[in-house]
């Protein structure tokens, strides 16, 4: 089954095109990653996808269906890009995920018995069952990812957007943060959809592709796609140069 | 002994008076009401939306007065209005959020300075509003604050995960499902009706503090959401009592003095901040 399909996507803003009849569909179960020069419009593709911003033309369906705003979205997971919020926050982890907890429309204060033990779950799951009572804005770059993935995949979402959800995080934290990621997806099935800048993580984590510059440029796996000529044309030459002597090194 | 008999005797005289009884009353329930709803200005960082809110108060107040309304009928009214224009207009254009308040608070301004010289006489009850008046407080006024109040926490309370979702990201929670439109909406409602009620009892030119400085005192100390809305309750009821107590005693004006024991608390919740 198709997890995402998009067509015809365009979005413009000040009558200048920011993408340009973008169409892919991702099977259900895959690691996709949309790679593309700064500006090439990737993050713009997942908030159109997602609804934050409007496009113009084309469609989006997620597992069958279109999707439509504060409709059937039980279903998606979102880790932004920089999450942007008050560092002074008084907001503990645990607090910030029974926001996302259903009921919605409780008294979230209030922690039954199966909702504070499905909230110590989930940390588990990412490896941050002991930042349960931390203050979100004491958290690091890393534990404060681990935190947004929990919180992404409260109600099991079938499709998960990472929006370089790593960036900012150091090297080690990187590598935990991607592992979970494939974790996830092998064991829930889950559909992930990320941004990344190094080719690197594609090249070890993704199973598929899409190589955007506000159309799309190419897609398929990460070997057979990402070649020297391709990053060229989507990078430039210092970048496909850099890729080569990576090469030679493996 | 004897100064302690003597302090009783004075307090239950204090108190026996129904004025100062419905006074009590009314600075517990806005003490409680003001910041419960002043966590949101805080950690969403409207205070200019809420002054723009309580300003506007002061063109319905004017309007009402030339219009022969009643003065809190209208003052809601167009408080309501402008809050949601501010929305409406925030959502719609490309302009600032901070430049469309700018706009819709100096026209209030000057709308209502503009009606206020056309009036003709002294209007006492324009300064009751102006100033406020916690001692002039009537028994409808105080059924209103409670009906008010009540309903207020009521919704927040409901909807409070939508509410702090929308607070903490508003892309993630529209992702997650949550109608931000209409909870923004609310919102601006609600912060414009509590607004508006509590008007009377600190006046336009204050009742800001009240929404704001006992929730930015509470963000000081808190450690967890919980703790926020607990302690900024306590402390809005604090400066409420102790306000209207200094005020009889000191003899001035309560809504300042109120407001002045409000700003105290905030200094001591800084000093412990920065101590920890």
């Amino acid at each position: 089954m198709k997890a995402l399909s998009v067509e015809n996507l365009c979005v413009k803003a000040d009558n200048r095109h920011l993408l340009e009849n973008i169409t892919f569909s991702v099977e259900e179960g895959r690691i996709v990653a949309i790679i593309g020069p700064n500006g090439a419009g990737k993050t713009t593709l997942i908030k159109a996808i997602l609804g934050l911003i409007p496009y113009q033309t084309g469609s989006v369906s997620l597992f069958g269906r279109p999707f439509r705003h504060n409709k059937s979205h039980t279903k998606v997971g979102y880790v932004p890009q920089r999450l942007e919020f008050d560092r002074t926050f008084p907001l503990t982890v645990s607090e910030l995920l029974g926001f996302t907890v259903p009921p919605i429309y409780s008294f979230p204060f209030h922690r039954k018995g199966k909702e504070k033990k499905y909230i110590d779950r989930l940390l588990k799951t990412v490896g941050a069952q002991d930042l349960r009572d931390r203050g979100i804005g004491s958290l690091s770059g890393g534990e404060l990812q681990r935190v947004m993935i929990a919180k992404a995949i409260v109600n099991e979402p079938g499709i998960l957007f990472l929006d370089e959800a790593a960036s900012g995080v150091d090297i080690e934290g990187q590598e935990k943060f991607y592992d979970l990621v494939r974790r996830l997806n092998k064991e829930k099935g889950l559909t992930v959809i990320l941004i990344s800048h190094d080719l690197n993580v594609v090249y070890r984590f993704a199973d598929d592709v899409l190589c955007l510059n506000r159309r799309l440029v190419c897609t398929g796996s990460p070997e057979d796609t990402l070649t020297n000529e391709v990053i060229k044309s989507v990078y430039g030459e210092m970048m496909g140069a850099y890729i080569h002597s990576c090469h030679e090194h493996d | 002994m004897r100064i302690s008999t003597v302090a009783m005797s004075m307090i239950s005289e204090f108190l026996s008076y129904p004025f100062i009884q419905r006074a009590l009353l009314a600075s517990v329930m806005v003490g409680i009401l003001c910041p419960f709803v002043g966590n949101f200005v805080v950690l969403r960082r409207m205070s200019f939306f809420a002054d723009a809110i309580s300003h506007s108060a002061f063109a319905g107040i004017a309007a009402g007065a030339i219009l022969g309304i009643d003065l809190s009928v209208s003052s809601v009214a167009v408080a309501i209005l402008i809050a949601l224009l501010i929305a409406f207009l925030s959502e719609k254009t490309s302009l600032s959020h901070d430049t469309v308040i700018g706009v819709a608070f100096s026209g209030a301004i000057a709308t209502g300075m503009l009606i206020v010289g056309m009036l003709k006489g002294y209007r006492a009850d324009l300064f009751t509003f102006l100033f406020g008046d916690i001692l002039a407080i009537t028994n409808s006024d105080l059924l209103l604050i409670f009906v008010i109040s009540i309903l207020t926490v009521a919704i927040l309370l409901i909807f409070l995960k939508p509410f702090l979702q929308i607070t903490f990201n508003s892309d993630l929670a529209r992702v997650e499902g949550i109608n931000v439109r209409f909870f923004e909406y609310l919102l601006f409602l609600i912060i414009a009706i509590v607004i508006t009620v509590s008007l009377k009892i600190i006046g336009i030119i204050l009742v800001t503090s009240l929404l704001i400085v006992p929730a930015a005192s509470a963000k000081n100390l808190a450690s967890s959401m919980k703790h926020l809305f607990v302690l900024s309750s306590l402390f809005g009821v604090i400066s409420g009592i102790a306000g209207l107590a200094g005020s009889v005693y000191l003899n001035t004006s309560s809504g300042p003095t109120i407001v002045l024991v409000s700003i105290g608390i905030f200094f001591l919740t800084m000093l412990k901040r920065a101590r920890t």
